[in-house]
């Protein structure tokens, strides 16, 4: 894999408080990277690294090889769109997009003529006369991402772009800034902490917690074969226990499910202590045990309807457990009773305790 | 609430509704009801160089304050308001003192200290005291402009390939520019207006209007005051209206252009 960017034992300290701890990453050109994490966790930091504003105490950023470490942030060529847009309150659109061209000494004719071009790629044609405040946040957004886009940068940073928005709003922007992506082809990172954003998105996702990078990989395998326990708590529902090898091929036992089976993806070997991953989806409820899937009896207390689906918290033994389920499933079962859980060996995996 | 609004307006406008009518009036001295009216005391201030220099003295005086106020106020208030550095809190109090000192305390002191440099009597020694009293009002305007300007404007402009400076030019000065043009105007009037200062120190030679004035209602209440007076309220009056004016012109201007023209609106 060749890396386009590269960022190499990154650390960065903020007096006592390492808010970075060597993180290590590379990405290809015209991949579109997210970096998820809580806040805090090191993802903001990381980018502004990228763009120029903070300095690492210790490591380099390179771009196709090249160190822009010691490079000013309007040296770097480098699109950000910051979280509250930034747009220039006293230019029109048109404006606010030429100014990176401006700045690049290119004719105002010339470069007003491609500021439209750029503003019809995202949907403002002929609004290039307003001024921001004449424009909804959805518009605004779309002047931010013209303007860091406009003078082919070697890299375009959304810095939680969508956070302002309105739910349906925030769908419409992710589509629509996929399809500037591809259409451009420019290398993207954006830095979001709504997991459900960096799923649909993402070619790959990076999982920051504590200044660290937990996990980096592409979506389903983010979701699906999480590195660590925190990865996989904080993306998507799960249900989380922890068990013991019993056997290599496959076979691992817990206090509260007694042997489990398994689908081991990566070596394991008896004696290791890991951390049994069941998504609330894999599970299914039913009166009788299922013929072929691990069966577990689960009290019911509480189910939370969600009109097409319905989340069913109940306890096996001490163990909370969450079961997504879909629709009429629901109607056979009341808070308060007595059930049965399953699931195939295919849907646990087993996440190494570190 | 309402009978009390109506009375501090009464008790604003009164002065203007006595003062605008006496600047026509006939009579030798400051009389109201006027007897008789006529434009003669215009022509007299108009004409009369006793009044036209402490008004040229003025306007040089309040230019050349308002231009070394904004000189010291604009990089102090970015210092004080950006960054962090030892003795910021007794920088900030001492940009602010000359506003808690009175005026005549201010000018004793102004009048020993200038009086040993030979500038008192100059136009140099007025401007040099009015600055320290436009300071902190200049001061206190664009500080609170500049706390209110977002940073990552600024971010925004570095990343698209402005410099520091290109920053400062390109965004920062015109974001800030009615923050700065109302300090300004603020360190003008208040040197135009400044008397007791004046009247210590600036002598026959750099004479300000309010000094002038001043001396001539203590001695012959001569009625070109009222006409110069309302002649100060006119100005004052123009320039309120002057922005909003400007501002109907443009929006005339900017709707008979037809939509799909307009590409920068300015």
């Amino acid at each position: 894999m060749t890396s386009y960017l590269q960022i190499d034992g990154v650390t960065k300290k903020f007096g006592d408080f390492t808010a970075l701890e060597k993180v290590d990453l590379s990405v290809r050109k015209g991949e579109f990277v997210t970096f998820l994490g809580p806040s805090g966790s090191g993802k903001t930091t990381t980018l502004m690294i990228i763009a120029g504003f903070e300095k690492a105490t210790h490591g380099d950023v390179l771009i196709e090889g090249r160190s822009i470490s010691r490079l000013a942030p309007h040296e770097r060529n480098i699109g950000i769109v910051f979280q509250n847009y930034a747009l220039f309150p006293h230019k029109t659109a048109a404006e606010n997009v030429y100014f990176p061209l401006q700045m690049r000494s290119i004719a105002r004719s010339a470069g007003l003529r491609k500021a439209q071009e750029m503003l019809s790629l995202v949907g403002l044609e002929g609004m290039g006369g307003r001024y921001p405040k004449e424009l909804s946040g959805g518009q605004q957004q779309r002047v931010a991402l013209a303007r860091a886009l406009v003078f082919e940068p070697s890299l375009l940073l959304l810095d939680e772009p969508l956070g302002a928005l309105d739910k349906n709003l925030r769908e419409q922007m992710q589509i629509e800034i996929k399809r500037i992506q591809r259409t451009l082809g420019v290398t993207t990172i954006f830095v979001t902490h709504d997991q459900s954003e960096a799923m649909s998105m993402s070619d790959r996702i990076v999982v920051f917690e504590k200044g660290r990078i937990e996990q980096a990989a592409t979506p389903l395998d983010i979701y699906h074969r999480p590195a660590t326990r925190f990865v996989a708590g904080f993306v998507g529902e799960s249900n989380l226990v922890p068990a013991e090898i019993k056997d290599a091929g496959g076979v691992a036992e817990s206090a509260a499910l007694g042997a489990c089976d398994f689908e081991p993806a990566e070596p394991v070997s008896p004696g290791d202590n890991v951390t049994l991953l069941i998504r609330p989806e894999h599970i299914r409820l039913s009166r009788k045990p299922i013929e072929g899937r691990k069966n577990v009896s689960m009290h019911v207390d509480t189910i939370v309807n969600y009109g097409d689906n319905s989340l069913v918290i109940g306890r096996v033994g001490d163990l909370q457990m969450r079961v997504r389920v879909l629709g009429a499933d629901v109607v056979i079962i009341k808070e308060g009773e007595d059930c049965c859980v399953s699931w195939l060996p295919e849907s646990v995996y087993a996440i190494p305790a570190a | 609430m309402r009978m009390l609004g109506v009375v501090v307006v009464i008790f604003i406008a009164a002065p203007l509704l006595i003062v605008v009518p006496m600047s026509f009036s006939s009579a030798r001295s400051l009389q109201f009801p006027p007897p008789g009216y006529w434009l003669g005391y215009y022509q007299a201030y108009f004409t009369d160089l006793t009044w036209l220099r402490p008004t040229w003295n003025s306007i040089v005086i309040a230019t050349a304050t308002m231009v070394l106020t904004m000189v010291l106020v604009v990089p102090a208030t970015f210092a004080l308001v950006r960054h962090r550095f030892a003795g910021k809190s007794i920088a900030d109090l001492m940009m602010l003192m000359p506003l808690a000192v009175p005026h005549i305390v201010m000018a004793v002191g102004y009048y020993s200290f200038l009086g040993e440099y030979r500038l008192v009597h100059t136009h140099i020694g007025v401007v040099l005291a009015h600055t320290c009293l436009s300071v902190p009002i200049a001061f206190l305007v664009l500080s609170a402009n500049l706390k209110g300007f977002d940073r990552t404007l600024e971010r925004a402009a570095q990343s698209l390939g402005a410099s520091p400076i290109k920053t400062f030019i390109h965004v920062t000065l015109p974001i800030l520019r009615p923050g700065l043009v109302i300090s300004a105007l603020f360190a003008f009037v208040q040197s135009f207006d400044e008397t007791v200062v004046a009247i210590f120190i600036s002598g026959r030679n750099a004479e300000t209007l309010p000094r002038k004035m001043f001396d001539s209602i203590r001695q012959e209440a001569d009625p070109v005051i009222a006409v110069i007076s309302t002649l100060l309220f006119a100005a004052v009056l123009l320039a309120l209206l002057a922005p909003a004016g400007w501002k109907g012109i443009r929006s005339r201007l900017r709707a008979r252009t037809p939509p799909t023209a307009i590409t920068t609106g300015r």
